[in-house]
């Protein structure tokens, strides 16, 4: 018998059906996914959530935009909080899979291998924009491979804020120039109204930097220029010491424990007398148009008993994966973007730094009268940041070794267990040595 | 005539079928999050390892004696023992109280025993953070009103998180905020399951509240307590929420574990190797305690 035609479709017909036509408009994507990425380009990058939103807004809204409309890309942008680069990173290095571009905010050396060397992108934008400064050489090259493991397009200073009344009234106006200044003022002010003083001795960035501040403006280095662990000196006991007096004299436990932003609130709720922080403290006052912010000013690095220095705040540091999916489109990312550096420096306002600081031209006079400051003058003072800002792992290179013990809180640790009394100087200068030198022997 | 085999459509599976279908997921995820990880673990510990590196080499037990040389690993060793063993205690005498007390009916007794499980529901790192701003050293609610009370003068008040024993003991409580709604139901459980008969032939006999309470309740629970124990000490002992959040180790180490010094190592500091060998160090400490208070408890069972 002759089955009867049936009008329309059954279920079995209408999913082959729809099956063939999903294959048939996403096929070529489906089966050659490499061919289908070829043929629209992706750029993937993460970066950090920045400490000054603006620039967020611009670079992710503005200039990535332009940038993927003329060069026919598409631009994806992932914004992470800080604390959660190191894992993302490592997650993404395991599975070799991830973003282009991969911005870490301090030398991630330990990563070499995984990354391409960036001594091209350097090179090419050096023809146009002169040499880089010595802070990014250092932050971004391994002398033993000669490989530049990443690409620093900005850097952070890191001055001192401090509260203009109280240091006025205990007699310095223009707030301490140094270490001694501290100290003094700083007891003088804690002495008269209770304010203590805000330099972090926590296991976190803040501290991380203004230790290494103080360690080196005592004379005193975790390595020197060929990498060797030099941290037990007596510049080092002098700074331990320095830092003990500081703490007992200056400043309550709560610096114990301390996150990075721990240092900004402190300062904008009118707590502490003095940081040692970016301008993110300053640049929030004004965001929010803060009563304090007409009171809180920059200083330069305080100098000690040897020389004037501190690290840099953050170090951006790019790198592309060696499994990164378009690393053509990556280099040219980071070289056209340095064309278009000084557009960034005005949107973060002032707070990345130029690597090639031929890129802003008139940075002395863009700083030197800022709009949104009070009074306008505010940030003059890091008109010279270059003359006492330098790498983690000063007078050498950043090294993993250096990374390592960066990033399991060393030297916080070493000079949180003196300021409260539970070392002596002589034996944390000791241990601290011993554990540089376990760490630098793991990565040699 | 002959009977097909094939089963019709619609017929029940055989029972293997199904009993290996609803069995499979939970294989899968055992061998697949927790099995190929260990794994993995015991390869990195023995290796040169680090997060960057693309080669892979066997280096013994280099990786355990460095670690060993590490004051920081020391004290993390020391801490987790401390915290774990510090928190079952409080958790197993609060709990039995509150179990206790939540045994015999009275008015609004669901609503209390769902206001002493809500820590338990609630996610871990969320209830941290909570606990982070109680405790903060410049927002602490409880500061704020110690100096209200004029306890203390507003530079001059504990500071929570930034002195080691009170960090440790911030830790610790956190802990047992956590897990004593969880030890809770399970005493619950376990005070439900003895026959009423037994402590009520115990009170004729003369039995005051303390003799039943060791004498009969407490080795009757045994198998129960037990697996509470058992439990709570694996979720501190490997827990590294808490320290993370509130602490991040500090103040300089006084608070790190084991688990959050691996994961610093590990990820942060970039030595996969070193943080392997340092998370491997929990794997026999946890079997022993398990293999022990399983043991108790199967005794206490044929007892």
């Amino acid at each position: 018998m002759a089955r009867k035609r049936q009008r329309g479709m059954t279920r079995r017909q209408f999913a082959k059906l729809a099956g063939a036509g999903a294959l048939a408009a996403g096929g070529p994507a489906f089966l050659f996914p490499d061919r289908a990425r070829a043929a629209g380009k992706t750029l993937k990058i993460l970066q950090w959530s920045h400490f000054v939103p603006a620039w967020d807004t611009w670079f992710n809204g503005t200039y990535i935009k332009e940038w993927g409309q003329k060069n026919d890309t598409e631009v994806i942008v992932d914004n992470i909080n800080l604390v959660d680069l190191p894992a993302r990173a490592a997650s993404e290095a395991s599975a070799k899979k991830g973003h282009d571009l991969f911005m870490f905010l301090s030398p991630p050396a330990s990563y070499e291998p995984q990354v391409i060397d960036m001594s091209n992108v350097y090179a090419e934008v050096e023809k146009k924009h002169g040499k880089k400064i010595d802070l990014a050489h250092k932050s971004t090259f391994n002398p033993k491979t000669k490989k530049y493991f990443a690409f620093s397009d900005a850097y952070t200073p890191d001055p001192g804020n401090w509260h203009k009344d109280w240091w006025t009234e205990a007699g310095y106006p223009n707030g301490p120039d140094t270490y001694d200044d501290l100290l003094k003022g700083a007891k003088k002010i804690r002495d008269a109204s209770g304010h203590p003083c805000g330099v972090g001795l926590a296991q976190e960035l803040d501290t991380s930097m203004a230790m290494r501040a103080i360690l080196w403006s005592f004379g005193g280095a975790e390595q020197d220029e060929a990498g060797n662990v030099t941290l037990n000196s007596k510049q080092t006991i002098e700074a331990l010491k320095y830092v003990k007096d500081l703490y007992q004299q200056t400043e309550t436990p709560e610096v114990f424990t301390w996150t990075p932003p721990s240092n900004n609130q402190a300062m904008l709720a009118g707590r502490v007398s003095y940081v040692q922080n970016a301008i993110s403290v300053t640049r929030q006052s004004e965001r929010e148009h803060l009563p304090i912010d007409a009171k809180i000013m920059i200083s330069p690095a305080l100098k000690g008993p040897v020389r004037r220095l501190a690290a840099e705040h953050v170090m951006n540091c790019y790198v592309i994966w060696e499994f990164a999916e378009n690393k053509d489109g990556a280099q040219k990312f980071l070289i056209d973007w340095i064309d278009h550096f000084r557009d960034g420096f005005l949107a973060g306002q002032f707070y990345n730094f130029p690597c090639f600081p031929s890129t802003v031209p008139d940075l002395q006079k863009l700083i030197a009268s800022d709009d949104r400051a009070n009074p306008k003058d505010k940030y003059k003072v890091l008109g010279n940041v270059l003359e006492w800002a330098t790498n983690v792992g000063y007078p050498g290179y950043a090294t993993a070794g250096i990374s390592e013990a960066f990033s399991t809180w060393v030297l916080p640790t070493m000079f949180a267990k003196v300021a409260r009394g539970d070392e002596s100087p002589e034996d944390a200068a000791k241990a601290a040595e011993a554990e540089y030198k376990r760490i630098f022997a793991r990565w040699k | 005539m002959a009977v097909s085999d094939r089963r019709r459509p619609g017929a029940a599976a055989p029972k293997w079928m199904l009993g290996t279908a609803m069995f499979a997921p939970s294989v899968l995820y055992i061998i697949l999050l927790i099995g190929v990880p260990f794994v993995l673990a015991v390869l990195y510990a023995f290796s040169d390892a680090r997060i960057g590196s693309t080669g892979f080499h066997f280096v013994g037990f280099e990786n355990f004696r460095s670690i060993l040389q590490s004051p920081g690993f020391r004290k993390a060793l020391r801490n987790s023992i401390v915290f774990t063993v510090s928190a079952q205690a409080i958790v197993i005498v609060c709990s039995n109280i509150l179990a206790i007390a939540l045994e015999k009916p009275f008015r609004g007794r669901g609503f209390i025993r769902f206001l002493i499980l809500l820590p338990w529901v609630a996610p871990v790192s969320l209830g941290t953070i909570g606990w982070k701003w109680i405790l903060d050293s410049i927002y602490s609610v409880i500061t704020w009103v110690l100096v209200a009370l004029h306890v203390y003068k507003p530079y001059n008040a504990p500071m929570w998180l930034g002195e080691p024993h009170l960090a440790m003991a911030s830790v610790i409580l956190v802990h047992c905020w956590r897990l004593i709604p969880f030890s809770t139901v399970i005493m619950l459980a376990g005070r439900s399951a003895i026959s009423k008969e037994i402590p009520e032939a115990a009170a004729i006999d003369g039995a005051g509240f303390w003799r039943t309470a060791f004498q009969i309740n407490l080795p009757m629970m045994t198998p129960i307590l037990s697996v509470a124990v058992l439990f709570g000490a694996i979720f501190t002992f490997t827990d590294m929420t808490v320290v993370y959040i509130l602490t991040a180790g500090g103040p300089f180490d006084s608070t790190q574990t084991l688990p959050s010094l691996a994961f610093a190592t590990g990820i942060a500091g970039s030595d996969l190797a070193a943080g392997a060998a340092i998370s491997l160090f929990l794997v026999p400490v946890l079997v022993l305690a398990a293999y022990f208070m399983l043991r108790l408890a199967h005794r206490a069972e044929v007892v």
